[in-house]
This record gives structure tokens, C-alpha cells and sequence, in this order.
């Protein structure tokens, strides 16, 4: 047989496996949205690189390879048809170079791995993984009989699923995605052995406890049961849809039952009683369930209440706005010419809600009010002397609400010393300045605090600036633009092109004095 | 930032979330969504007001844009996708995986999600 035929083979038996327990599949998906397609999008993918290798007259295994991969990520569909597109890609890739199975079986799991940041555990992609480490443990074997070993495995991986994710276990299910991929092994198993795949042991049915994953705003769950005769599901859906949301309505024209989440189950049951008699009714009141959300919620999102806040002395309406989002509690105007005294500085502790502060000067003028305020204040403060905006930034980034003041100083002098930042001012007076003569009114540039070039041309001082703060390369440069600057354009369009790599993260700070604050990280 | 937060009524008063937490939750969110294999910085255009994407690198806010649209969550999302995948499907999951989570843990109506991919990286 050619090695044509043996791919047609065993696609058609992975493709007729599925087709068998899709359905099934489907019903299992509530992760990781419960829209009840996994079956489906992993049969339509598969489907896909059936009708490739129908169509192909590849000779060698590394142009079946490609076609393989190629019409896998074509027909991709879903997110479980995605991953195992990749699962066909590591998979092929290996096969092409070597007969050696559990390689392949490795090749497809360290491949479906590769495309995601956070894998999440109870997934397909545990399973792929499961069957890469048991297809290397065992013993050597055929392949007919190496993937009716992976068959158990599998099986016994799915199983574990729900141990390893809990919105499974909640739903009383195992994951869609993993059994859907031990389906397609079983039918690879059984192409390879020469026979029709069996069909799988019962999988477990969805539980109305699924229903309940879907968000829902209404509080009593309501199911009852109508009996009657020549009951109309039909007819009652879209009535009983106006009075709630999660709503199932099955059965045959003599008895129905119901399912709704609403928060007049009484109007539900009326419209029960209009068609038939009713029983076995069951309102159970959701309130808690909110309330486990609620706390899923919390724990959820960060902050609550914060041991440390963050009091920043920032120049310029965009700056302000600028720490503000990134959590500085309060935010006290101010900077080179209009330095907040140590009074302002302790009013502002003062009045934020945390415990402990942390103090961002942002400016060498103002290090030492701060420092001062410090000494006095009420509360434990602490100073991360910052001598510019952009050097605060780069601290506050660091910051986390719920350490302490003393931890976060640490965090965010570290996060601080890890930036470069450059400032262009405009020279108020002629001087030397570091051994750079300026005038009065021309741009001067100021690398992490030093002077480095001036000049009348702003785009010719800045570029200087911008050559020394990429000497390195660097992941991102941020762009502070100052009130009544020149514009940016130019220059921006010059550092696209010249590095392409690079990220521009540009902000209309507004401070007055520095046309512009860089940063470079 | 400008934009208010977002609230829930209740019975016993309006809960509100801003839109940093709810950018905290996408990037989480996002992070474990298949095929992304990071949030990119970058915007189409020289952002002004998109102060959220400031947010640090490895912090999970990175790339996403929060906005409250008459009440509920509008989202943008500027993500790097792993090279080789099926990009129209990837966004499509990340879409409806995103705007399930926060429906889900906040109770929010979700008005949008676009997700911009931003990039391709190859991983393996």
C-alpha cells in the first residue's frame, strides 16, 4: 500500500470515529464557552484533511506532510479545531523525517504547547500531552497496538479532567476537546488494525448543572414538568423566553419539562397550567449561586482594600491622567518651577485611604520635601526618589496596592533603575551644562539626567537623544509629549523604520518645559 | 483615566468596576485563550487616550482597551498570535472566550470585542 493509501486509511477512520461520538461531544463542551460545538468543529476539521488526501497524488511523505498540515489549518474550526491543527502539524512534521511513533505523538503535544501563553490544565491539550508520555514509557510495540495502548491512556486522561479543572467538575462532565481527540485516536486504532472503530464506552450526559454555567441575571431556577395532551414546545418557548433566560423546553406532546431561570416563577407555572396540569415543580432560589460569583468576582479582580497608595508629583493634565490609571492614589501638581511644599506633600498622605504610602517625587527638586514629609507623616511613607516623570512611570508600574509600603519601595526602585529615560527641555538662560554649551531658548537633551546635546533643531536634539537611548536594544519606548511641543511625526515615523521591533507607546503628557520625556525599557 | 466605571444596580446599591479591573480580567482571560502567545503594545495609531495599554510587561493588562459603551463593556484587544494557526479562528475564539468571562464574572453586558492581531510570532 502506498503511504497515500495508509494516510486515506487512517484519516477516514479518525474521521468516521468522530463522526460517530459527535453528538455526544458536543453535549460535554461547556469549556471553555458552553456553545456545544466541540463535536462539531473537531469533525469539520478532521473532515478537511480527509478531502485534501482524496484529492492529493502526493508521492513522498514530506509533500503529504505539507498537504496534511496545510489543509488542517485551513479547516480549522473552533478552538479545539485550531489546537488540533497544530496536534496534525507536530504530528506530520515528525512523520515526515521518521516512522518512530511516540515521537510523532511528543512532536504533536510540544507543538499544540508552543501556541499558547497559559496552557490550562484539564484541557486537550493535558490529554495530547498524557499520550506523548505514554507512548514514550511503553514498550516497544507496532503502531496497531502502540495506539490501542494510547486508546486507554486516554481514556484514563479524560477521565482525570475534571479533577484538574473546575468548571468541569462543577458541570459534572469530562472535557469535550480531550474526548474528542481519544475518539479520533480510537478510529486511527482501529484503521491500523483493519477494522471499524468500536463505538466508545457511554460518555457522561450534560447536566442541567451546565445550564447554570451561563451567566445568568434571574433568580429563581423553575423546572416542572406539563402533562397533557398535544403540548406545543414550540408554541411555549419564545412565552416562557420573555420571563427569564437559560430556558429548555423537551419532550413529546404529552409531557414537557421545563427549565427557566426567571424571577417570577409564578407567571412560568401559569403558563403550565394554560396548557396542561402540571408537577414535579422545583424553584430554587439562586441567590447563592450569585453570591459564589460574586466572590469568584472578587477574587477575580485586584485591589479591595489596599495596604499602599501611591502619592505622585506629576506635571501636565496627560501625566496626571497617566498615573491615575496606573494606580497612583493621589496626584499632586507640580515639577520643575512650582515645587509642592513638604505641607502639600503631608496633605496628600494625609488623605489617602491605605495605610502606608509611597511617595514619587519625580523630580530632583522635590526628592527632598519628600523625604521630609516621610519623616513627619502619620503613617509609614516611603520615598522611591524618582527625578523625572518618566522614571516614575517606570516605578509605578511596579507597584502593588496590597504589599506593603516598604516591599513596594524595593519593587519600584528596582523597576526604576531598570529604565532609561531622556528628557528635552527648553534652556531658560546661556550656560555649560555637563560640557554642552546651551542658549537661552534652544532644546537641550538630558540623558537619566545628563546633559548630552542642544541645538535650536528639536527633531536634530531629539535624535541624538533617541540614538543613545536605542544603543541597546530595547523592547519599548515610551513618549511623553509636552505642552506646546513640536509634533511628533517625523521623528515617530523615522523610528518605526528604523526599528521595526520596537514598541511605541506615545502619550500626550502635557507637562510644560520638557517638549518631550522618554523612556526606554 | 476619564472613562467612568462600569456598574451593576442591585437591590442594595450599584456595584461599580473600573475599567482597569476589567482590563486586568481580559488580559487574564486572554493569556489562556489558544493561539495567543502574547498582548502587543501597539496601537494602529498614535495612541492618545489609550491609557491602559501602558501597563507593564507581564502584567496582563497590556493591550487591551476598555470602554463603556452606554453601560456596557466595549473591548479591543491587540494580541500576538503563534505562527502557523488558522488567524480568523483564533480571533473568533478569543472573541466569544473573552466576552463569556466577563459576562460571566462581573455580570456586565459585553457591547463588543475586537481583537486585533497585532502580530505573528514563531514559538516553536
Amino acid at each position: 500500500m502506498s503511504e497515500l493509501e495508509t494516510a486515506r486509511r487512517l484519516a477516514h477512520g479518525a474521521l468516521a470515529a468522530l463522526e460517530q461520538s459527535r453528538q455526544r461531544i458536543d453535549d460535554l463542551n461547556v469549556y471553555p464557552v458552553p456553545d456545544g460545538d466541540t463535536g462539531t468543529n473537531l469533525t469539520l476539521t478532521v473532515r478537511g484533511v480527509v478531502e485534501a488526501l482524496d484529492a492529493s497524488s502526493a508521492t513522498d511523505r514530506q509533500a503529504l506532510a505539507r498537504e496534511a498540515t496545510r489543509a488542517a489549518l485551513m479547516s480549522a474550526r473552533g478552538n479545539s479545531g485550531v489546537i488540533l491543527s497544530q496536534i496534525v502539524r507536530g504530528a506530520a512534521e515528525s512523520l515526515a523525517e521518521s516512522n518512530e511513533l511516540a515521537r510523532a505523538v511528543r512532536g504533536a503535544s510540544d507543538e499544540a504547547y508552543a501556541a499558547v501563553r497559559k496552557p490550562v490544565e484539564g484541557t486537550m491539550l493535558t490529554v495530547i500531552r498524557e499520550l506523548a508520555e505514554a507512548a514514550e514509557a511503553a514498550r516497544p510495540l507496532g503502531p496497531a497496538e502502540l495506539l490501542a495502548l494510547l486508546v486507554e491512556r486516554g481514556e484514563e486522561a479524560v477521565a482525570r479532567t475534571p479533577e484538574q479543572l473546575e468548571v468541569l467538575r462543577e458541570a459534572g462532565v469530562v472535557d469535550a476537546g480531550g474526548a474528542g481527540l481519544v475518539e479520533l485516536v480510537r478510529g486511527l486504532a482501529a484503521a491500523a488494525a483493519g477494522e471499524t472503530p468500536t463505538p466508545p464506552a457511554e460518555l457522561p450526559r450534560v447536566t442541567v448543572e451546565a445550564v447554570h454555567l451561563e451567566p445568568s441575571r434571574f433568580r429563581y431556577c423553575t423546572t416542572f414538568v406539563i402533562e397533557g395532551e398535544g403540548l406545543d414546545a414550540a408554541a411555549l418557548e419564545p412565552e416562557l423566553e420573555r420571563l427569564g433566560d437559560s430556558l429548555l423546553v423537551v419532550g413529546d406532546p404529552s409531557a414537557l419539562k421545563v427549565h427557566v431561570h426567571t424571577d417570577d416563577p409564578g407567571a412560568a407555572l401559569s403558563l403550565g397550567t394554560g396548557v396542561g396540569t402540571i408537577e414535579g415543580v422545583e424553584i430554587a432560589d439562586m441567590l447563592r449561586q450569585t453570591e459564589e460569583r460574586d466572590e469568584r468576582l472578587l477574587a477575580a479582580l485586584p485591589g479591595g482594600a489596599s495596604r499602599s497608595g501611591v502619592v505622585a508629583v506629576v506635571a501636565g493634565d496627560g501625566n496626571r491622567r497617566l498615573f491615575e490609571s496606573l494606580g497612583a492614589e493621589r496626584v499632586i501638581e507640580g515639577g520643575q518651577t512650582m515645587n509642592p511644599s513638604t505641607a502639600d506633600l503631608l496633605a496628600a498622605v494625609d488623605a489617602t485611604a491605605a495605610d502606608e504610602v509611597v511617595l514619587l517625587p519625580n523630580n530632583a527638586n522635590v526628592v527632598l520635601a519628600a523625604g521630609q514629609a516621610a519623616r513627619v507623616a502619620g503613617k509609614p511613607v516611603r520615598v522611591v526618589p524618582t527625578e523625572s516623570i518618566p522614571a516614575g512611570l517606570a516605578a509605578l508600574v511596579a507597584f502593588n496596592g496590597e504589599r506593603s509600603a516598604e516591599e513596594n519601595e524595593t519593587a519600584m526602585r528596582e523597576a526604576a533603575a531598570g529604565v532609561v529615560t531622556g528628557e528635552i527641555a527648553v534652556a531658560s538662560r546661556d550656560a555649560t551644562a555637563n560640557g554642552v554649551p546651551v542658549r537661552n531658548g534652544e532644546f537641550l537633551a538630558l540623558l537619566d539626567g545628563e546633559a548630552l546635546a542642544a541645538g535650536a533643531g528639536f527633531d536634530e536634539v531629539a535624535r541624538q537623544l533617541l540614538d543613545r537611548l536605542l544603543a541597546e536594544p530595547r523592547d519599548v519606548l515610551t513618549l511623553l509629549r509636552g505642552e506646546g511641543a513640536p509634533s511628533l511625526e517625523g521623528l515617530l515615523a523615522e523610528l518605526a523604520d528604523a526599528h521595526p521591533e520596537l514598541e511605541l507607546d506615545v502619550h500626550e503628557g502635557g507637562q510644560p518645559h520638557y517638549p518631550l520625556l522618554l523612556s526606554a525599557e | 483615566m476619564e472613562e467612568q466605571g462600569l456598574t451593576i444596580p442591585s437591590e442594595l446599591g450599584r456595584i461599580t468596576i473600573a475599567p482597569e479591573a476589567i482590563a486586568q480580567l481580559v488580559g487574564r482571560v486572554a493569556a489562556e485563550c489558544y493561539g495567543v502567545v502574547g498582548m502587543s503594545l501597539r496601537a494602529p495609531v498614535p495612541a492618545r487616550e489609550r491609557v491602559t495599554r501602558l501597563l507593564p510587561k507581564g502584567k496582563p493588562a497590556r493591550g487591551v482597551v476598555v470602554r463603556n459603551a452606554g453601560g456596557a463593556v466595549a473591548l479591543e484587544l491587540y494580541v500576538v498570535v503563534a505562527y502557523g494557526l488558522n488567524l480568523a479562528e483564533v480571533a473568533a475564539t478569543v472573541r466569544s472566550q473573552v466576552a463569556y468571562e466577563v459576562e460571566r464574572l462581573t455580570g456586565l453586558r459585553v457591547a463588543s470585542v475586537d481583537v486585533h492581531i497585532q502580530n505573528v510570532k514563531r514559538t516553536a
